[in-house]
């Protein structure tokens, strides 16, 4: 793996750069807009109104087509160090999201997110062990799949591996079953949520905990409702995945205990502590996001444009707008890693136990997030 | 047919074990010389592409895990290799970085590879699930003779 800095590496990045940025701006200025005028059944703008296809969704199935269609399953050389830029936008994006909470309004919707995640973190992590000692699958296996489950999908799979002591073969196997869910629920959840009608502080918190995958749960958001304002799904979805984030040392760490408290001999292991996990796992983009919501706090951009307070700042306005590209040429970017290839290949047991638990998971969040309706507060 | 050169992949797991013994056959039967390949699969950063969340250090430590668990596997496959070599003058085992698939094919149609012998399952005991459908791809992109194994 290369070590040369960002600089060094930009000017290879162009090309891929360049591919992200024209094809989101010839999403937005052209397709997007032709197929809100397109009459299709007789219904002027039929195929966003039934499809919730918007620049979001386009725009990963762009990334898709790139890499398993026209450059036949894998990105060509020449492509590949822009595409990889793709996570630093989406961090970009994710910090600057952080211009749209107040810490009151964190507080009030990180003390729901509390709730819910740490619930479904924990049920999940147990759903998991359990059932993958039923289906008989390895042990290390079982932990990689417990945390990638129950926390953030390939994140966690990776963050979790080297602990658990994971086979390549059986941490293959856990990501290509998450985020062959992941992207189904992505496409599945704008319907799911216009059908029941959910706001979107419902819909932001039940995608927020139900979507295993975090690429997809900023995805899938935005093509709920592609504005990002305070109160919209994208705003209550990303606290929830912060949540997430931020849980994953500890998951780490109690995975890692119970993978250890029950193997036969120790030689060679190497274990961390929590205060290791901590300071090495913590996601970095995390305290850039609660720099930003301090500094949105204190003014720093003027009015956040709360729901009943004054209008939003134009530095503010231009900020959103901004992050509407950002995340959707991050999202080019992570659709262009989605290699049909692999996902073809799932199955076996880890595909039986990503299905059981991930759609456990995916409707029980629904369903909790249907009785507590009323004590979700929107900001 | 006489074989000058045959190339066998082995992964160090029961998945290569007949098609290596065959190949062993055969380069006794024809004198010819035999090298067994294993690939280190490079596509692993390509492949956790999807996760933007993990800082560069925790990327990083899972890369050099699955690397050093593939150098461990390719090590199982010299000695599997090594183990049932005996005899055969001109032999040698060979380890190889990339996209497995792709490091396969081009082997396979190496002009100086007279046949190329591969078990179906080969290197899904480290690798990715696409590594599945190995034996269909090599079969459909091969150009010099193959033989595959179950």
């Amino acid at each position: 793996m290369s070590d040369t800095g960002f600089f060094q590496k930009l000017p290879r990045a162009l090309p891929g750069l360049a591919l992200i940025v024209i094809t989101m701006v010839v999403i937005r200025q052209w397709i997007e807009p032709w197929m809100g005028n397109a009459v299709v059944f007789g219904t002027k703008g039929w195929l966003i109104k039934v499809t919730h296809l918007n620049y979001i969704l386009l725009g990963i199935i762009m990334g898709m087509l790139y890499r398993n269609v026209f450059f036949g399953g894998k990105m060509p050389e020449i492509l590949s160090d822009g595409f990889k830029l793709s996570r630093l936008m989406i961090k970009t994006g994710i910090i600057l999201l952080g211009s749209l909470y107040t810490f009151n309004a964190i507080v009030q919707l990180g003390s729901m997110a509390v709730f819910l995640i740490g619930g479904f973190v924990v049920l999940t992590i147990i759903m998991v062990l359990w059932f993958g000692t039923l289906l008989g699958l390895d042990r290390s296996m079982i932990g990689v799949m417990a945390n990638a489950l129950s926390i953030c999908g390939v994140t966690a799979a990776v963050a979790t591996s080297p602990g658990v002591e994971a086979k390549a073969s059986h941490v293959a196997y856990a990501i290509a079953t998450i985020l062959g869910f992941g992207i189904l629920t992505m496409f599945i959840s704008p319907f799911i949520g216009h059908a029941l009608g959910l706001t979107d502080l419902q819909y932001g918190a039940w995608i927020g905990t139900g979507i295993l995958n975090s690429g997809q749960v900023l995805a899938a958001a935005l093509a709920f409702n592609p504005n990002v304002a305070p109160g919209t799904a994208v705003s209550v979805a990303e606290i929830w995945n912060i949540m997430r984030v931020i849980s994953i040392p500890f998951a780490v760490f109690a995975v890692t205990v119970w993978y250890w408290s029950g193997k036969v001999g120790m030689e060679g292991a190497e274990r961390k502590g929590l205060g290791t996990l901590l300071v090495e796992k913590f996601p970095v983009f995390v305290i850039g996001f609660l720099g930003m919501v301090f500094l949105t706090s204190m003014g720093a951009f003027g009015d956040v444009g709360l729901k009943g307070g004054p209008p939003a700042s134009e530095t503010i306005k231009m900020m959103r707008l901004w992050m509407t590209w950002i995340f959707g040429f991050g999202l080019i970017g992570l659709g262009g890693y989605i290699d049909f290839k692999e996902l073809r290949q799932a199955g076996g047991a880890p595909l039986k136990l990503g299905l059981i638990v991930g759609v456990t998971k995916y409707v029980l969040a629904l369903v909790v997030v249907f009785l507590i309706k009323d004590y979700l507060v929107a900001i | 047919m006489e074989f000058k050169k045959i190339v066998v992949a082995v992964d160090g797991s029961d998945a290569s074990q007949e098609a290596l013994n065959y190949a062993v056959d055969l380069a006794r039967q024809s004198n010819a010389a035999l090298t067994g390949l294993f690939i280190i699969d490079g596509g692993w950063s390509d492949y956790i592409g999807n996760d933007w969340q993990s800082p560069q250090n925790v990327r990083q430590e899972f890369l050099d895990y699955i690397h050093k668990e593939q150098e461990q596997q390719a090590e199982a496959a010299r000695q599997q290799f090594e183990s049932v070599v005996d005899g055969i003058k001109y032999c040698k085992f060979t380890v190889l970085a990339g996209d497995p698939i792709e490091k396969l094919i081009k082997t396979a149609n190496a002009v100086d590879t007279d046949l190329f012998i591969v078990g179906q399952r080969v290197f899904q005991v480290s690798g990715r699930p696409s590594l599945r459908a190995l034996g269909k791809r090599l079969a459909a992109k091969a150009t010099r003779p193959l033989m595959l194994f179950p």
